[in-house]
């Protein structure tokens, strides 16, 4: 099974925009089975709304779509009511954070009360990840060894850097924090996510496409041009998300 | 036929990245690569006093499958156009590759610009790397390119991530700039610099061996260009830059 650990439903303030119907066809188009599917940072600002139509898409499209609620902890308490509504009533299944597109700090301390609903959830955490001075490998890592119980995904291998600059926190985080896995989506080298599963195991990767933002076809072809076994590609390309979001 | 523009050999223990000729030639027939260019991760003669002979070397190894780019440090003055000079003319390499990261030369430096005239006047092109990082942005590279409109300047990577735009735009403005491909993740951009710039500056190129040569190719071929087009960036432009004869 193909599981895509990272797609956007929604009409984002930033000016990309899919509905399900479009992320449907790419993932046919595509050959994927299933996607997680996250919410955008919309117009209005506000998250809340985007969460219940991520829950409606989700339970429209039970077989193929799992949603994750989006929050911004920059709202305090106000934040951890909307991920606990996420996770509880919405039944969603993970919480995405976005420390670029909401601007805050992912290692700072406020984001702790956000995570410890994921963790009263047993839910894991998704960070955008490789964007500079907010959400970079080692910043992610610092939250997530605050809560070791709670899995937390690093989109984009956890490094935006086209010189290769980040890699090495990448690789530090992983090897300091085994609550720590990474995704495919754009990354800088295919060395490196090849040199991901040799270090740290194929259990640490996880592919994923950042659909619509990236071609969900060519990010796919990504992960199959690795030259890794093929047991370990089964398990980056939906095995590792099966067992983590228990899926049927 | 298909050119690659910009691969690298080099053995950096520092960093764990081992990046040899074999390793290039596997890549480059995976993905069904004619020829390609390769240059070292390191500067001469900081960090790599040795880079010319060894690349000199590396292509006469395989001729007709490998053409070299000096990798050298602006800051050397005469030392470095009178090493860029004994590589092209005495080595047949075929550019110059600027990486303001390692250097933390500016693009638009005085020694910088000497050794981008110095290319120019032997009628080869400068590779800058061209991505996110200070120094290294369209924005930062176009001023050279402005400076000095006698020289190809082509944007290894085409401005990254988040400078895609920008690179798309200063080759708008200036017509010596040629926007280069290599793990710039989105194919749709490949198409819109075709259609703003025109196809003859747009050119193929993976980073490999460590960016994936086959998945640089197929992005190129998904932006779903006219045949004539993806040919010119695929191989022509290419050949026609670096003056191959083949």
């Amino acid at each position: 099974m193909i599981v895509d650990g990272l797609t956007f439903v929604g009409d984002s303030l930033f000016g990309h925009r899919a509905t399900t119907a479009d992320l449907i066809a790419a993932m046919d188009e595509a050959g994927i089975d299933r996607a997680v599917v996250c919410p955008v940072k919309p117009r209005t600002y506000r998250l809340a709304p985007e969460n219940e139509r991520i829950a409606d898409a989700a339970r429209q499209h039970r077989g193929r779509l799992v949603g994750f609620g989006r929050v911004d902890p920059l709202l305090g308490d106000e934040a951890a009511e909307d991920a606990d509504a996420a996770l509880g009533e919405l039944g969603l299944s993970g919480l995405f954070l976005h420390p670029w597109e909401e601007t805050f700090r992912v290692g700072a301390s406020l984001v702790d009360a956000v995570v410890a609903v994921a963790q009263a959830h047993g839910a894991p955490v998704l960070a955008a990840t490789g964007y500079p001075w907010l959400s970079e490998a080692l910043q992610v890592a610092d939250l997530a060894r605050r809560f070791p119980d709670v899995t937390f995904l690093m989109t984009n291998g956890g490094q935006l850097n086209i010189s290769g600059l980040g890699q090495t926190d990448a690789e530090l985080a992983l090897a300091q924090n085994p609550n720590l896995l990474v995704q495919t989506a754009g990354v800088y080298r295919e060395d490196f996510l090849e040199g991901v599963v040799e270090r740290f195991g194929a259990e640490r990767l996880v592919f994923a496409s950042s659909f619509p933002l990236l071609d969900a076809r060519l990010e796919l072809l990504r992960v199959r041009e690795l030259h890794v076994d093929e047991n370990e590609r089964a398990n980056v390309l939906g095995g590792n998300l099966v067992s983590l979001l228990q899926l049927t | 036929m298909i050119i690659d523009a910009h691969m690298h050999v080099d053995d950096l223990p520092a960093l764990g990245w081992k990046l040899d000729a074999d390793l290039c030639i596997r890549r480059m027939d995976e993905a069904g690569i004619d020829a390609a260019v390769v240059m070292t991760i390191t500067d001469w003669p900081e960090v790599n006093a040795k880079s010319i002979e060894f690349l000199a070397e590396v292509c006469a190894a395989h001729p007709g499958r490998l053409y070299a780019f000096a990798r050298i440090h602006p800051w050397y003055g005469d030392e470095a156009i009178a090493a860029l000079q004994r590589a092209i003319t005495v080595h047949g390499f075929k550019g110059l590759k600027l990486h303001p990261v390692t250097t933390i030369a500016h693009p638009a430096g005085t020694e910088t610009l000497r050794l981008i005239r110095a290319a120019a006047a032997l009628d080869t092109p400068t590779l800058f790397h061209c991505g996110d990082e200070p120094l290294t942005t369209p924005l930062a590279v176009a001023q050279a390119a402005e400076e000095c409109p006698e020289a190809t300047i082509i944007l290894g990577h085409m401005g990254g991530y988040f400078h895609v735009d920008e690179a798309i735009e200063v080759a708008e403005r200036l017509p010596n700039i040629v926007l280069e491909t290599s793990a710039m993740p989105y194919p749709e951009k490949v198409r819109e610099a075709v259609a703003r710039v025109g196809a003859e500056r747009v050119l193929y190129a993976s980073d490999g061996p460590a960016c994936s040569p086959a998945l640089e190719v197929a992005k190129v071929r998904r932006a779903g260009l006219a045949p004539e087009a993806e040919q010119a960036l695929l191989g022509e432009n290419a050949r026609r830059i670096l003056h191959l004869v083949a």
